[in-house]
């Protein structure tokens, strides 16, 4: 994948999210991308390198498991993929 | 002998439309004194949009930026006709730090999502012009500088108004974008075909 999406049930989840990522990972705050149905607005993009230590903040975080999933994405524009990840 | 306007102590824009009533009058040459360096860039820029050479020079802390009509007609019709801005017929206006008047948390990722949005699209804006806490984006928002970065790097003209990044004791802090005055933004305003404002 080119990059990870991380999308959340609720706003609160989201930005609650960045908070717990800051220090973890270099992420950014996008837009939910119209390929994934699934979510709020908000999403968090980052770096394939950094899905394990995104996915153990989560983990260790007050999120339940349900309130967000991850995405792989891969190109872009009419060519963009994004897969759901396990 | 050219008239010599002093403009030192001036704050922004003043030193601008003193050169600007020069033009206005016909001169032709004329220089003006200034006392920092961003008056000078924004006089470089003034004289640029209206077909004149500026030549700067600073001596024990006095800048003098001379004006000399480069007597270019052509280029006079050009910049006085209302051609869209490069890049794009439209601009957007950035007057407040986040989007919407209600929780700041949301507005502050609502502003990120805009700009991830924008420089990711192929219809890109040709300006995007910052005042008032708006500011605060090309200067303290680490993720809206890398958008506004690939943005200008797309061509997109990112202004910045100096009196605002002053107001807020930002101006050593701007990461992206040219320090501009309400000439300039407004210029860009009536250039564009539309603008959007946040």
């Amino acid at each position: 994948m080119d990059y990870g999406v991380i999308t959340f049930t609720s706003t609160y989840g989201a930005i609650y999210a960045q908070k717990v990522l800051r220090g973890v990972a270099d992420v950014l705050t996008m837009p939910v991308l119209r390929e994934i149905s699934l979510g709020c607005g908000i999403a968090v993009r980052f770096q394939p390198e950094d899905l394990d230590a995104v996915r153990a903040a989560l983990a260790a975080s007050t999120l339940k498991p349900g309130e967000y999933a991850f995405y792989g994405v891969t190109g872009s524009g009419g060519a963009l993929r994004a897969e759901r990840l396990p | 002998m050219s008239p010599i306007i002093d403009a030192r102590g001036k704050a922004c824009p003043t030193p601008v439309i003193m050169a600007k009533k020069a033009i206005s009058a016909g001169e032709s040459t004329f220089t003006v004194l200034v006392d920092n360096t961003t008056a000078v860039e924004n006089l470089k820029r003034l004289a640029e949009n209206q077909g004149f050479d500026a030549a700067a020079a600073e001596a024990e802390g006095v800048f003098s930026v001379t004006f000399t009509r480069t007597g270019c007609a052509a280029c006079e019709e050009a910049v006085n006709s209302p051609l869209p801005a490069p890049g794009g017929d439209w601009a957007v206006f950035v007057g407040r730090d986040i989007i919407g008047d209600g929780d700041r948390e949301l507005g502050t990722n609502l502003m990120r999502m805009f700009f991830y949005t924008l420089s990711q699209g192929e219809d890109k804006p040709g300006a995007v012009l910052f005042m008032n806490a708006g500011v605060k984006l090309p200067t303290l928002d680490e993720q809206v500088v890398e958008h506004l970065k690939a943005l200008s790097a797309a061509g997109v003209e990112i202004l910045v108004c100096g009196t605002c990044l002053n107001f807020y004791g930002l101006t050593d802090r701007l990461r992206v974008g040219t320090v501009s005055n309400m000439y300039d933004i407004v210029t860009r305003m009536q250039k564009a075909g539309k603008v959007i404002s946040l």
